[in-house]
């Protein structure tokens, strides 16, 4: 059973507090949604919950395993998977190779024919398999995405976590990464969600999360969620931090 | 077939340097062969370099240090390591199994005196056998040498990206050419360090013998070590391993964030490139006979950059082609012409037009002027489709095919 514990986790940049204590779970094979306004810190949540950087004070299980000390490649190794708000392709690197380097990575005595035959279906679920000799850099922005998103598939963790996946793409790519998350929800997966796209993130998500000004301020399915006063101050006021 | 003809272009072009000390007569034997193993040697950097830098995308300037670390360790080692059959107590030294590892004291530059082994000698009985370690020994001893420095330095820099990374390697390579300038009684520092030739008492080949200072024995070491590095590199790039330094070039938090222990393929990268570096090191100095702290100044540097960049950066093989072809451009471009009443000394003159033909390759051709056409002849066999060609399909958008999505 996937289980990702966040315990009281502060981050502090010099003296600017971005995270004040943030305590959820996520347990089995959720479909989570986390919004906030920008500057209310859910990069550097995701950023933790990767180890791109570590917590300040509080701690991260996965799987009753504690990670938040551990670096990126370990805690991805053990589970945790994650895109980027601003999609980072390998740039010169074929999309094939793009989707071999996790696979790789997670499996050390493996070769890349292992993973040939289930890239290959990735990419065709992806609608990419045809760019799959072309360099990462000529893709567009949208393919760009779904090719972040086939290398989480690659990498195969308990949690996905995806930062902004709707941002500047097509509609039709839009659907491709819509069916893409819910195939990996219905495959097991626990899937977190960043979004500024609130229709799709209360049409996909089953539970909301919203953060604003480090602080957890509300958890509850989206139909409550959308209702609670905090949460319609934090996005129609202008906050005390004046951001 | 398209596909194999870099590989067939490439087994011919092994095959004619395999044959060409025996076929070729010219007056110029002697140079022309000179010229062959600085090409190999400097192809050896290149290839190192563009391996550490192209690939991996760790833009060392230290590569000439490494080298430098593989010609000092061999060089001090062929001049200060001997082995006796009796222990003394004139030098330092200890016992290796049945016999005493020696270590002479500092030479110096002037100095007249006797040495401790020359004293030793006085006092032992003459049956005591004194000899020397091989020279493959230290070359080995070098590699190993640049080996752990560049453990050293690819942890050190670990942290480090771009200039800071270029800046910190410049620092490590002029903290390295001052120390041996420093320590001239170790050194000799600037009047250079003498060492003995590769194989110092001759060798018989398929029964012809050469002297030491025939080309045909460095011709083939040096030949052999850069066939060795360019296989083992090959092998590196195209393994898992070649992949994971592509991914740290690109994006290190990515790749990290993928499941790439960066950390250890950062420093094996280092430590690989160092091992060649210090490797050509090595051999060239028991080739040119003679070790100087200039061959660490920036200028000798940049040329290998330079080598490397014009041949194709991120190809291992353009790279060293790039080198040899620069090599002995820059030796033919050593011939001063005249226009009308001016004459052009080229000594001076080639590194200008050098330096012109490096920028010009870095505003125009970014790949360099080799790597583009190993990289056509490759892609040609791969079936393209065109982008633009391609239809994403018809998807259901509705609510409807997303549940019929989930129940599968």
């Amino acid at each position: 059973m996937i289980k990702l514990e966040i315990n009281n986790i502060k981050k502090t940049f010099g003296g600017l507090k971005v995270l004040k204590g943030l305590t959820f779970q996520v347990e089995g094979p959720e479909l989570l949604g986390l919004i906030g306004p920008n500057g209310a810190g859910k990069t550097t949540l995701v950023n933790i919950l990767g180890g791109l950087i570590k917590p300040t004070s509080g701690t991260v299980y996965l799987n009753g395993r504690r990670i938040d000390p551990f670096p990126p490649y370990i805690i991805a190794r053990a589970g945790i998977g994650r895109t980027f708000q601003v999609t980072r392709a390998l740039n010169r690197m074929t999309v094939l190779e793009n989707l071999y380097v996790p696979a790789l990575a997670k499996n050390p005595g493996a070769n890349k024919n292992d993973f040939k035959k289930s890239a290959m279906e990735i990419l065709e679920f992806l609608t990419i398999e045809h760019l799959r000799d072309e360099y990462a850099k000529v893709l567009s922005g949208g393919q760009r995405k779904l090719l972040e998103m086939g290398r989480l598939f690659m990498l195969n963790p308990d949690i996905m976590i995806l930062d902004e996946p709707f941002a500047g793409v097509h509609p039709r790519l839009r659907e491709i990464i819509f069916q893409y998350i819910q195939r990996a929800n219905g495959n097991g997966k626990g899937v977190i969600i960043i979004s500024h796209d609130m229709d799709t993130i209360f049409k996909l998500s089953k539970r909301l999360l919203v953060l604003h000004n480090g602080y957890l301020i509300a958890d509850d399915i989206p139909e409550v969620v959308k209702e609670q006063p905090a949460v319609i101050e934090a996005y129609l006021s202008r906050d005390e931090d004046g951001e | 077939m398209k596909k194999r003809i870099p590989y067939i272009i490439g087994l011919c072009i092994v095959v004619i340097l395999l044959i060409f000390p025996f076929i070729y007569t010219g007056s110029n034997y002697e140079y022309l062969m000179h010229l062959w193993i600085m090409a190999f040697f400097y192809a050896i950097l290149a290839s190192s370099w563009s391996f550490l830098g192209g690939y991996a995308g760790q833009f060392s300037f230290g590569h000439m240090a490494f080298m430098a670390i593989g010609a000092y360790s061999s060089g001090l080692f062929a001049n200060y390591v001997y082995l006796s059959s009796a222990p003394t107590r004139f030098c330092s030294g200890f016992k290796l199994g049945n016999v005493f590892m020696l270590f002479l004291d500092p030479i110096g530059v002037t100095t007249k005196k006797l040495t401790c082994l020359d004293l030793a000698k006085q006092a032992w009985p003459t049956d005591v056998v004194v000899s020397q370690p091989s020279v493959f020994w230290g070359i080995l001893l070098g590699i190993i040498l640049g080996g752990v420095f560049g453990l050293l330095v690819g942890a050190l820099v670990l942290r480090l990206r771009a200039a800071y990374l270029a800046l910190f390697t410049i620092g490590f390579s002029e903290i390295l050419r001052a120390a041996i300038s420093a320590e001239i009684s170790i050194t000799r520092g600037q009047a250079g360090l003498r060492v003995k030739p590769l194989f110092p008492d001759g060798l018989t080949l398929f029964g012809k013998a050469y002297t030491a200072v025939d080309k045909i024995p460095p011709y083939f070491v040096m030949l052999f070590l850069l066939l060795l590095c360019l296989a083992v590199m090959l092998w590196l790039v195209h393994s898992r391993f070649g992949l994971f330094i592509r991914s740290l070039r690109e994006d290190e938090e990515v790749a990290a964030t993928l499941g790439v222990n960066t950390v250890r393929y950062k420093i094996l990268v280092f430590v690989i490139s160092s091992m060649m570096a210090a490797a050509g090191g090595a051999v060239n100095a028991h080739y040119i006979c003679i070790v100087t702290p200039n061959m660490l100044i920036i200028l000798q540097m940049s040329i290998v950059i330079a080598m490397a960049v014009i041949g194709g950066l991120e190809n291992i093989i353009s790279a060293a082609i790039g080198a040899i072809i620069i090599s002995f451009s820059l030796e033919f471009l050593r011939n001063d012409f005249t226009i009308g009443s001016l004459t052009i000394d080229m000594s001076i003159w080639r590194l200008v037009f050098f330096g012109l033909l490096l920028m010009l390759t870095l505003r125009f051709w970014q790949n360099g002027l080799i790597q583009p056409l190993i990289f056509k002849f490759s892609r040609l066999a791969r079936k393209k489709q065109s982008i633009s060609k391609h239809r994403i399909p018809e998807i259901d958008l509705t609510d409807q095919g997303s549940k019929e999505e989930n129940e599968k």
